[in-house]
């Protein structure tokens, strides 16, 4: 698995697509894949943050849904804006959010074979 | 050699895990003294809710046998040097976000920017004197669209320059990315 992280409108996506040379059909906007979506491989998870947020509404425990879903598919590229670089929220929800959303990505940045930041267009290699 | 190391991240991004480590290895470099080095960590956060109870004892465990003293010092950083032994010791300050906070509502006035800043900034240089090595961690809150009501941007100019002259009084500066350390200093 590759992780890409940077500050949103940083053209993470179209940087990953030039680089791997991948074609938009093979992006999933905001949700981990079905099974069938994974027989074309690679599969790319473009706004990953955006899932992580909606399973948190729905009750659910992204942390070891998104762990489970690489035990299975560990050919995949991660695309996650960076959320917690701004003023801690006085709103618990959005609170949670930013924390869940970075401890999830030290997580998945610990198991990524590549880390890049994407900064104006420009992928920096962290890892 | 005497070090002082500033450690910047944004929420969640494993800054205070990376600070433990760094303050532990740190704590084990050879200095003059041949007595063991005491290992300090200085709490700033003030609690208020389940939520920072939470937290604190998350950082707690995180902590736990590593060696560290804890000493909760909200504002007034100074005297937590009253509950330290004498000798060679290093001090972990977190963070600089929630310091800053305490220092400026402490007071039913709140402290303007500058006075604020000045106040941190001095408080700091003297702790780094009265410590062998310090390791300070301190929050990246910059880089958002929001412009918010006047107290609030104090606050965040006053962290701004409150970590420019942190990271100029440093020897080191490392920015916590996902877990990973990035050398910026």
């Amino acid at each position: 698995m590759k992780l890409v992280i940077g500050g949103c409108a940083q053209g993470k996506l179209d940087y990953v697509l030039l680089k791997y040379h991948l074609q938009e059909d093979m992006v999933c906007d905001g949700m981990l894949p079905d099974d069938e979506k994974m027989s074309e491989n690679p599969v790319i998870i473009n706004h990953f943050h955006k899932w992580v947020r909606q399973r948190i509404l729905d009750g659910g425990c992204p942390e070891e849904e998104v762990l489970s879903f690489l035990d299975r598919y560990e050919d995949c590229i991660i695309i996650s804006d960076e959320i917690g670089n701004g003023i801690v929220p006085m709103e618990a929800f959005e609170r949670e959010y930013r924390e869940r959303v970075g401890r999830i990505l030290v997580r998945l940045a610990d198991r990524a074979k590549e880390v890049e930041r994407v900064i104006c267009g420009i992928g920096q290699k962290i890892k | 050699m005497r070090m002082m190391i500033l450690i910047i991240g944004g929420s969640g991004s494993g800054k205070s895990s990376y600070a433990e480590k760094t303050a532990v290895s740190i704590a084990q470099m050879k200095t003059s003294h041949k007595e063991d080095m005491t290992k300090y960590y200085l709490a700033t956060m003030k609690v208020y809710d389940e939520d920072g109870h939470r937290k604190i004892e998350r950082h707690r465990q995180f902590r736990s046998g590593k060696g560290f003293l804890t000493i909760e010092q909200p504002t007034e950083i100074l005297r937590a040097l009253e509950n330290m032994e004498v000798g060679s010791r290093t001090v972990l300050l977190e963070c600089i976000s929630n310091l800053t906070a305490n220092e400026m509502f402490a007071e039913a006035e709140a402290k303007t920017e500058m006075q604020v800043t000045e106040k941190v900034i001095k408080d700091i240089e003297i702790l780094k004197e009265k410590t062998t090595h310090l390791v300070v961690v301190s929050n990246n809150i910059f880089e958002e669209a929001i412009t918010y009501d006047e107290s609030t941007m104090e606050y965040i100019n006053a962290m701004g320059k409150i970590n420019r002259k942190l990271a100029a009084l440093a020897d080191k500066v490392v920015e916590v990315v996902v877990g990973i350390p990035i050398d910026i200093k």
